[in-house]
């Protein structure tokens, strides 16, 4: 974050270059990670009920609670890297602006409350995992809308 | 931190982030070593004590591998908001980190030494990941307090 932050690098295109790369590598990851929550969880309510609580009729176990917090583990240390990177560029990019702090905000805090809510439903609350595919999908949205804005800004500045 | 006030929010979300991540990993752990719902920590804690799950090399790898990266790279993130900080000296800084990192590898490695024998029970593991995510979480408030 040094790197993106310092003024000297103002004008290099080295950076600019850089910057541009990481957030589109940012973009794949978070259209992967969508289709990998797909395979491993679901994305439709049946789906992902089955996977959480298991499906009798069709003799499916609900999934290992070692295998779901794994995957909870996994999820909180790969959006924490890939929002820490593409907040630093938005800001950088966009700290004039007056939404840029709320964004960042939900950026972080929808990223944050995916996988806690997840967790919570296969705990306590299965009613959650309609709002865990709500939230799942509102901060990949809005990571994608954040990319593309950098991406627009960098490219076609 | 030098006027940089957008750049807290990231930084204040990492410290939350980073909490929750020590908590899953040391629930997996437990899990590992064979947690369940009837049987609470401490009682899992005793077991660890006396008589540590049994891990062969292929195991260890699969845990260790992914963890050096992850655990080195989050260190790395954390300690160099430090460099940003005007209230704590980067000689302190300095030593937390690095004494993060050896706890790190001796955490990581740990396991190996019950795996090949040489130690019988587990309290090596206990010690040192209790000693490393106590001092993540000194570390996590030097950077609270930086901001």
């Amino acid at each position: 974050m040094k790197f993106l932050v310092t003024k000297d690098l103002a004008h290099s295109t080295l950076l600019t270059t850089l910057m541009s790369a990481v957030v589109f590598a940012i973009l794949l990851y978070i259209a992967l990670d969508v289709v990998l929550h797909a395979y491993v969880i679901g994305l439709d309510m049946d789906s992902i009920k089955a996977t959480l609580f298991g499906d009798e009729a069709n003799f499916v176990e609900p999934i290992l609670l070692d295998s779901l917090l794994l995957q909870v583990h996994i999820d909180l240390f790969m959006t924490l890297f890939a929002m820490l990177i593409l907040s630093s560029v938005y800001i950088r990019l966009y700290s004039k602006k007056a939404l840029t702090k709320w964004i960042v905000h939900l950026l972080f805090i929808f990223g944050l409350l995916a996988p806690v809510v997840l967790l919570l439903a296969y705990l306590a609350a299965p009613s959650l995992a309609m709002v865990w595919l709500i939230i799942f999908v509102i901060w990949h949205l809005l990571a994608v809308v954040v990319s593309i804005m950098i991406l627009k800004k960098l490219l076609f500045k | 931190m030098k006027n940089l006030a957008l750049y807290k929010i990231p930084i204040g979300y990492m410290l939350i982030y980073v909490v929750l991540i020590l908590a899953s990993g040391l629930w997996l752990f437990l899990l590992s070593q064979g947690l369940d719902s009837s049987e609470g920590v401490l009682h899992t804690i005793q077991t660890i004590m006396h008589t540590p799950k049994p891990k062969s090399l292929h195991s260890f790898i699969e845990v260790a591998a992914p963890h050096l990266f992850a655990i080195g790279t989050l260190i790395f993130v954390v300690a160099h908001f430090m460099l940003f900080s005007t209230k704590v000296s980067q000689k302190v800084s300095l030593v937390v980190a690095m004494l993060l990192f050896a706890l790190a590898l001796f955490n990581i490695f740990s396991y190996l030494a019950i795996s090949f024998g040489l130690f019988v029970s587990g309290w090596i593991k206990l010690v040192s990941l209790l000693l490393f995510v106590l001092l993540f979480l000194f570390l996590l408030g030097l950077v609270a307090f930086s901001l």
